[in-house]
């Protein structure tokens, strides 16, 4: 199963087995780390499920997935970070297997 | 203290209603008595009434009722940090929906703050999450083609009961893995439950729903299936079975929960449709927009209230809140907050995407908010491919009841 790798906004890093289609914010939800909410339970609705994709990853896993995505990260954000994420919108594939990504210091 | 969800037992927490219980730490000049949710001004235009209430009252005011005396917070940044804040804002003892206290149960998962909570909702979340269901598509679909089979070539219908009741009813059955030949009666409990205007009624209703659950969960526990209720059932996190009282406490929770709030949207949309078939006509011209339509549907015709109780004294806009004081976040109110959603009471389908408070935020959001989305889009997409042009029945007289879930009574449309 891939894996991926939470760092929360401390450097604590959390090694999780995320299934094939499930979305990264599951991943997080599931297995109880810290640091992400989805609050809305995945809905691209809410954007407490805020991720910055690790540099490394950042080309492979893309840009927002459509507009109510990018409007909710500058919401939350302020502006559009080049690798911000809402988790929810990530669904793993094979290649995505080790995927990195960093939690914001608060979600709200 | 960590709640007990397998002994139960009632809030302490009093409430307070009426002019003769207001604390002494609430200042004068923020005590009103709006008549929120019973008022004759309310009644007469409810959603009008409460993107009304931001010129009329401090954005956090005290109200008084002669049901219960509570904090209002009529705006999206306060709904949003109280929704938020379980420390500040408990869960437990906030649902005011009586029941036995000899056989106390709560309501599961909404009465159980954190981090107990989030072990129920790992249960059936992976159901209620987008992509689960998704998979219910074509079932609700299909259950929607049916009820308009019944009525479409009629020329009329009223539409709460032809459509707005039975479809949430129907799709419900199927979810918890129930026989739709129980719809006419689950629909009969649900409306005498939540709408009879005697105790006694009521209370039938109640013992009804609650002999049946009791039975359904029995019978889930003796032969597993697919659906909610024997998964509720069978549920073991961290190894540990849930017990009678969890499952009976959860399981009614999605019965009292899910039916009359998918219901009263539908009402309240289908009246606006029918009175603006100009924009039913932009609805049909859009149909790759259906997800913003839905999502500016239900910000514009939210149905209900979230309440809290006050965990630890708390200062918010220069008001000192209490522990044990109560609070109601006004979502549809919040849904009017013109700093976040301008010129709020326009339905505008091109908003930039934010956060709406139809199904509140926090570790509390609805459970059922993917559903409901769902359900709305497939019954706009159906109806309107089956009925693209309708309006309200001449001399009809549209009602609306007092209640914590708000639309109209009935809704007689011809086409």
């Amino acid at each position: 199963m891939p894996t991926v790798t939470y760092v929360e906004a401390d450097g604590a890093r959390h090694v999780i087995d995320v299934p094939v289609d499930e979305n990264v914010m599951h991943g997080a939800q599931y297995n109880n780390v810290p640091g992400i909410l989805g609050e809305c339970g995945g809905g691209c609705s809410c954007a407490t499920c805020r991720c910055y994709i690790d540099e490394a990853w950042a080309a492979k896993v893309g840009g927002p997935a459509s507009d109510a995505e990018r409007d909710l990260l500058i919401g939350a954000d302020g502006e559009l970070k080049p690798n911000a994420r809402l988790s929810c919108q990530i669904a793993m594939t094979p290649e995505l297997d080790g995927l990195v990504v960093h939690m914001p210091e608060h979600q709200f | 203290m960590a709640i007990d969800a397998a002994h139960p037992v009632p809030p302490a927490y009093p409430r307070s209603a009426g002019w003769d219980q207001i604390p002494p730490h609430v200042p004068k000049e923020l005590v009103f008595s709006s008549g929120l949710t019973t008022g004759p001004e309310f009644l007469a235009n409810p959603h009008d009434f409460m993107a009304n209430m931001h010129d009329r009252y401090p954005p956090i005011f005290y109200d008084v009722s002669e049901h219960i005396n509570a904090w209002q917070f009529l705006k999206h940044e306060d709904a949003l940090f109280a929704l938020r804040h379980w420390e500040y804002f408990s869960n437990e003892g906030a649902t005011p929906f009586p029941r036995d206290p000899n056989d106390y149960f709560y309501f599961i998962p909404i009465e159980i703050d954190p981090p107990e909570h989030r072990k129920y909702r790992n249960i059936v979340d992976p159901l209620f999450s987008p992509r689960g269901v998704l998979k219910l598509e074509n079932l609700i679909r299909q259950r929607s083609r049916d009820l308009l089979d019944e009525f479409a070539d009629k020329g009329e219908c009223e539409f709460t009961t032809a459509f707005g009741r039975p479809l949430p009813v129907s799709v419900f059955l199927d979810i918890m893995g129930l026989p739709q030949d129980m719809r006419d009666t689950f629909v009969e409990w649900a409306v005498n439950l939540l709408h009879a205007r005697d105790r006694e009624t009521m209370g039938r209703a109640m013992a009804n729903i609650v002999a049946y659950i009791k039975q359904a969960i029995a019978e889930k526990k003796a032969h597993p299936d697919e659906g909610v209720i024997s998964r509720i059932a069978h549920a073991a996190p961290d190894g540990q079975p849930l017990s009678d009282k969890e499952i009976f406490g959860f399981v009614i929770f999605l019965f009292i929960g899910g039916l009359d709030t998918v219901f009263a949207t539908l009402n309240n949309i289908w009246l606006w449709l029918a009175r603006n078939p100009e924009r039913v006509e932009e609805i049909i011209a859009r149909p790759d927009d259906i997800d913003n339509i839905v999502e500016e549907l239900l910000r514009r015709w939210s149905v209900t209230f979230s309440g809290r109780v006050v965990a630890q004294d708390i200062e918010m806009r220069g008001v000192k809140l209490k522990k044990g004081d109560r609070i109601t976040c006004v979502l549809p109110a919040c849904n009017f907050d013109a700093d976040v959603f301008p010129d709020p009471l326009e339905v505008n389908f091109d908003r930039p995407r934010k956060t709406i408070l139809a199904f509140t935020v926090g570790v509390h959001s609805c459970m059922g908010a993917h559903l409901a989305r769902l359900e709305l889009k497939i019954a706009l997409q159906e109806w309107l491919k089956r009925i693209p042009r309708f309006s309200v029945k001449p001399g009809a007289e549209i009602e609306y009841r007092p209640g914590g879930v708000v639309g109209p009574e009935a809704v007689p449309l011809i086409w």
